[in-house]
């Protein structure tokens, strides 16, 4: 009887899941120049406002509801990066660069709270629990890692309805992202990671990419100011694959040159010997299998997603439409084109498993990819673990536009900037690329440096920003275990503010790249003998004068001959001499 | 008389001109220079730091607080002075200038102290060697000449200022003018704090040129108690009025604050910095306690024992300052090597002159050297310039040592002339 209860309720919950597609996910795969793969995944789920104020949890992952709720977190974003995005072979970024985070940790969100301190101690909850949740070490984001950015982010959601919302940002250059942190970021899927386009995401290809971010986005969505509100939840993966790298099998994972039978040589240079060659580029497209190049076969779709319409096409691939695309099934599929035919999207089969197989194959035309705004870099200058300079260097590629963005520092308290050697330089113009500045300075172990700077570049042109800083030296307990490596200090996020909007409120943005920052360091193993010879000098110092100024000159000829031992010895010898002598 | 003085007056004019030449020329030839030297760990400290003063005069010229962060700890009332001065990176004659003026006011100072002759006879003790001296312009031409007083002139080093005040105070003590004593001990301590020891010596001093000037003593409780109070609310006003520029009393915390619980361990040429940032956490506050304790607990000891020569006791508490506070630096060395000459007929009774000078000399050629190889060759570790900082002050605390017991020799000699030239024993 209760089996079947159970067994009710059961098609019930899927009938009710079916009925209202709200959830989505999409696969988006683009092949990049030299050989690399795009792999954008994104899924979306809604829950509605009142169901989930009231914590009746659908598709909205439980336990990050209830640690939203409990922290009072409007929306929150939470980005897990590794890697560096090439802009200048892969082109813009995906999302524009919005679903994307500083290498390590990154965690930004809205809190409601009626004061800062409120606020402050909401947050610190917020990471806590997130820390529990993600395996990460978020709770070491404290207050000499938090700040609260001007203009650098606005909020995604609508938030017609709270007041007092305070914008919070904390970022961890030094976490190692890695699988402990992808297992949670499934198990938040409706799907796990069993079915549907989740089922490639695979921990060992995933960080071996050269380029991954894993972000979680939650933010209400209303339809009208304060109506019909969602909660809508997005989590976001992109990875770029080396396709060769990935290609290799798990067992046999070392790089071993092909037989020279294979490869074609350079005919029009001499060679010595008939094992020596030069290989010629073979100006192809590389052939790839998507069991291949994630390591695991994609399970079908995931019965949540819509069953028809084009929500249902959950992977799609952007390549020329001359390229062959074998689809490799048992199951049905369908398949359309769109964004003329540079779009082809797949409704994946039921509980069958599909492969794509693109062949090696020579191309006439090129890959799409699209111009990024900005291009940045950043560096340290200067030798030596006393001081240095940050120099970045930002280029506007368009030839008629001139870019307005946000430049965001977050420094450690022990990197100390020298405002006033602040320069943002611009070759092509004499007029002040700077326009305004948001400077917060560090206090040291109680708060971070929080520079933000509104700039203004004119059309192709590179704008390069200077700044002279300090390094602290620490107390010894303070320096990590593995002290000479150095310390990470976070990247600079850099929001474009004009011209250029986005369709959406996601907002357009890039990171640089985090920098390494060589601290001096005291020596580990010798507490003990410094504050002993620290102490043996000061006691010298102050026994010398102590001695001078309580004791009493008096002639050398007016107190008994020396005492000590030499005395004693002394007045023994005369003694016996004296027994002698009488003898 | 009058041929003499003017001889005098022309030989320091001589003198100043030439001091004031060889700065300007220095700064304008080497532009660089300064920077070079500012950067110095041994020149500058971060309660002292030139780069640091700029970056507060930015914060504080742009509505900034500058004790809101952790890089100025240095007197709020300088950031008026300096605003007024042209941009020091862009125009830096002005700056360059004042400094210059500084060293030539404290080298006028000087010579007023070597002029007095407080030195070898004050009113109750005239030592048996006094008419062993060097001329005052001698004095001055040490000071003005010492590469280690040149170097903190180009560094720009703000501790310039505070030994200006410190010498100041000490030349108005000898001269008995209370009033202008006062304010300038009072702008001492307001810029380092630790000056304010300096008062128990000083008042005597003072005390004793005005019973000299007078030929009556005034009451001696009497005349403490009013010079107590004129330092209070000299020292209060200028407080006051540090608070009402910078409309918060933070500054409290972020400047002396500071000196009391080093929370900034850049090193420098002291004792203090690697020891706290080797010490154990529960440890820091105890050790802080008596550290500074340490450094306090010499100005009573010094002023009763040596009651009679307080400009001996003064000189010899600013080369404890040099060893013992928390954020030294050459400078403070710079001074009280200046003022040691004062003392000429110590000379002949120190034991361990050759000792010293080799280890302070040690430490000036190989402290540069080690620093590099620590921070920046990186062939080096931090005990490198740990152990010249050792010597260093090793070296200073002979000379403090080795000068205290000259002055107390000095003194037997008077109070037993029987024992002149004898070897003596200290019971």
């Amino acid at each position: 009887m209760l089996s079947f209860l159970s067994f009710l309720l059961f098609h019930a919950l899927i009938a009710c899941a079916y009925a209202s597609p709200d959830y989505h996910e999409r696969l988006l795969l683009r092949p990049l120049p030299q050989d690399a793969l795009l792999a954008s995944f994104n899924f979306r789920s809604n829950e509605t406002a009142a169901a989930y104020e009231q914590q009746n949890f659908r598709l909205f992952p439980r336990s990050l509801g209830q640690i939203l709720q409990h922290a009072h977190t409007k929306e929150l974003h939470l980005r897990f990066s590794v890697g560096r995005w090439d802009a200048e072979n892969w082109g813009q970024r995906p999302w524009y660069g919005a679903r994307e985070g500083s290498n390590g940790v990154e965690l930004w969100a809205w809190i409601e709270a009626s004061s800062e301190d409120e606020a402050f101690a909401r947050w610190l909850a917020l990471v806590n629990n997130l820390s529990g949740l993600f395996c990460a070490s978020l709770n070491f984001i404290d207050a000499t890692k938090t700040i609260r950015p001007v203009i650098s982010f606005d909020p995604e959601g609508d938030h017609a309805g709270t007041s007092n919302l305070h914008l919070l940002h904390g970022i961890l250059p030094h976490e190692v992202v890695c699988t402990e942190n992808l297992t949670p970021f499934l198990k938040l899927l409706p799907c796990k990671g069993k079915a549907g386009i989740s089922s490639l995401l695979d921990g060992h290809k995933l960080f071996d990419a050269a380029f991954q971010t894993m972000a979680i986005d939650v933010r209400p969505v209303c339809e009208t100011p304060g109506q019909n509100c969602v909660v809508e939840m997005e989590q976001t993966v992109d990875m770029v694959l080396d396709i060769a790298r990935s290609k290799r099998p798990r067992d046999n994972p070392i790089p071993r040159p092909r037989p020279i039978e294979e490869i074609e040589c350079d005919t029009s240079k001499s060679y010595n010997a008939p094992d020596t060659c030069y290989p010629l580029d073979k100006k192809t497209e590389p052939g790839w299998k998507l069991t291949e190049v994630f390591g695991k076969p994609l399970r079908g779709a995931c019965p949540l997603t819509a069953a028809e319409g084009p929500e249902s096409e959950t992977l799609c691939i952007n390549a020329p439409p001359e390229r062959t695309i074998e689809v490799n099934t048992t199951g049905h599929y369908t398949k359309s084109l769109s964004a003329s035919d540079t779009l082809r999207c797949y409704k994946l089969p039921t509980g069958a498993e599909l492969d794509l197989v693109l062949p090696e194959q020579r191309m006439t035309t090129g890959l799409i990819r699209g111009q990024p705004h900005l291009y940045a870099a950043r560096s340290i200058n200067g030798h030596g673990q006393e001081r240095g300079s940050v120099q970045a260097v930002i280029k506007n590629p368009s030839p008629t536009d001139a870019v307005e963005f946000a430049y965001l520092e977050s420094l450690p308290w022990f990197m100390k900037p020298y405002l006033h050697t602040l320069r943002a330089h611009v070759s092509t113009s004499s007029e002040d690329p700077l326009k305004e500045t948001y400077y917060r300075p560090a206090v040291d172990r109680v708060r971070g440096t929080h520079l933000e700077l509104r700039l203004v570049i004119p059309p192709a042109s590179t704008l390069i920003l200077t700044y002279d800083f300090e390094k602290a030296i620490l107390r010894y307990t303070e320096y990590p275990p593995d002290a000479n490596r150095g310390f990470d200090a976070p990247p600079a996020v850099i929001r474009i503010l004009g011209p250029f909007q986005s369709a959406d409120r996601k907002g357009l943005y890039l990171r640089t790249t985090p920098l390494l920052l060589s601290l001096p360091t005291p020596d580990f193993s010798m507490p003990y003998n410094v504050i002993i010879l620290t102490s043996t000098v000061m006691a010298l110092g102050f026994g010398n004068i102590f001695n001078l100024l309580v004791r009493r000159f008096v002639g050398a000829d007016e107190v008994p001959a020396a005492g000590g031992l030499k005395g004693l010895i002394q007045g023994r010898i005369q003694r016996v001499k004296g027994r002698f002598g009488k003898a | 008389m009058a041929p003499d003085s003017t001889h005098k007056a022309a030989l320091f004019a001589a003198l100043f001109a030439a001091a004031a030449a060889l700065r300007l020329l220095l700064f304008q030839a080497f532009p660089l220079l300064p920077h070079r030297l500012a950067g110095r760990v041994e020149l500058s400290t971060p309660v002292s730091s030139f780069k640091r003063l700029q970056e507060g005069l930015y914060l504080y010229t742009h509505n900034v607080d500058p004790y809101h962060g952790g890089v100025y700890h240095q007197a709020p009332l300088l950031l008026p002075l300096f605003s007024f001065l042209p941009d020091a990176s862009s125009s830096p004659f002005a700056t360059n200038l004042l400094f210059t003026v500084v060293d030539l006011l404290s080298a006028h100072a000087l010579a007023q102290i070597a002029d007095s002759g407080h030195a070898a006879a004050t009113r109750l003790f005239k030592s048996s060697r006094q008419g062993l001296r060097w001329s005052s312009a001698a004095i001055v031409a040490g000071f003005l000449f010492n590469p280690f007083t040149l170097a903190t002139c180009m560094a720009r080093s703000t501790t310039t200022l505070t030994n200006l005040f410190i010498l100041t105070a000490m030349a108005k003590a000898c001269q008995g003018a209370s009033t202008t004593f006062l304010l300038a001990l009072s702008a001492a301590s307001y810029l380092a704090m630790h000056p304010i020891l300096l008062f128990p010596p000083l008042l005597v001093l003072l005390y004793d040129a005005r019973a000299d000037r007078s030929k009556t003593t005034p009451n001696a409780l009497a005349f403490t108690a009013v010079h107590t109070l004129g330092l209070t609310v000299i020292s209060g006003t200028l407080l006051l009025a540090s608070a009402l520029l910078t409309d918060s009393w933070d500054f409290l915390g972020a400047t002396y604050g500071v000196r009391l619980l080093l929370p900034d361990l850049t090193p420098n040429v002291g004792l203090w910095w690697y020891f706290f940032t080797e010490m154990f956490d529960s440890f820091r506050d105890f050790f802080l306690g008596v550290f500074w304790l340490h450094v306090a607990s010499y100005t009573p000891g010094l002023t009763i024992r040596l009651r009679t020569q307080p400009l001996f006791v003064a000189t010899t508490l600013t080369g404890i300052f040099a060893i013992f506070t928390p954020y030294p630096s050459v400078a403070d060395a710079a001074l009280y090597l200046s003022l040691v000459p004062l003392f000429r007929h110590l000379f002949p009774l120190m034991r361990y002159t050759f000792l010293a000078s080799a280890a302070v000399l040690y430490a000036s050629f190989l402290g540069p050297a080690f620093y590099h190889l620590w921070v920046y060759a990186g062939s080096g570790n931090a005990n490198f310039f740990y152990a010249i900082t050792l010597v260093w002050s090793l070296g200073l605390s002979i000379i403090v040592g080795d000068s205290l017991f000259a002055a107390l020799r000095d003194e037997l000699d008077v109070q037993r002339p029987e024992l002149r030239d004898k070897e003596v024993k200290r019971i």
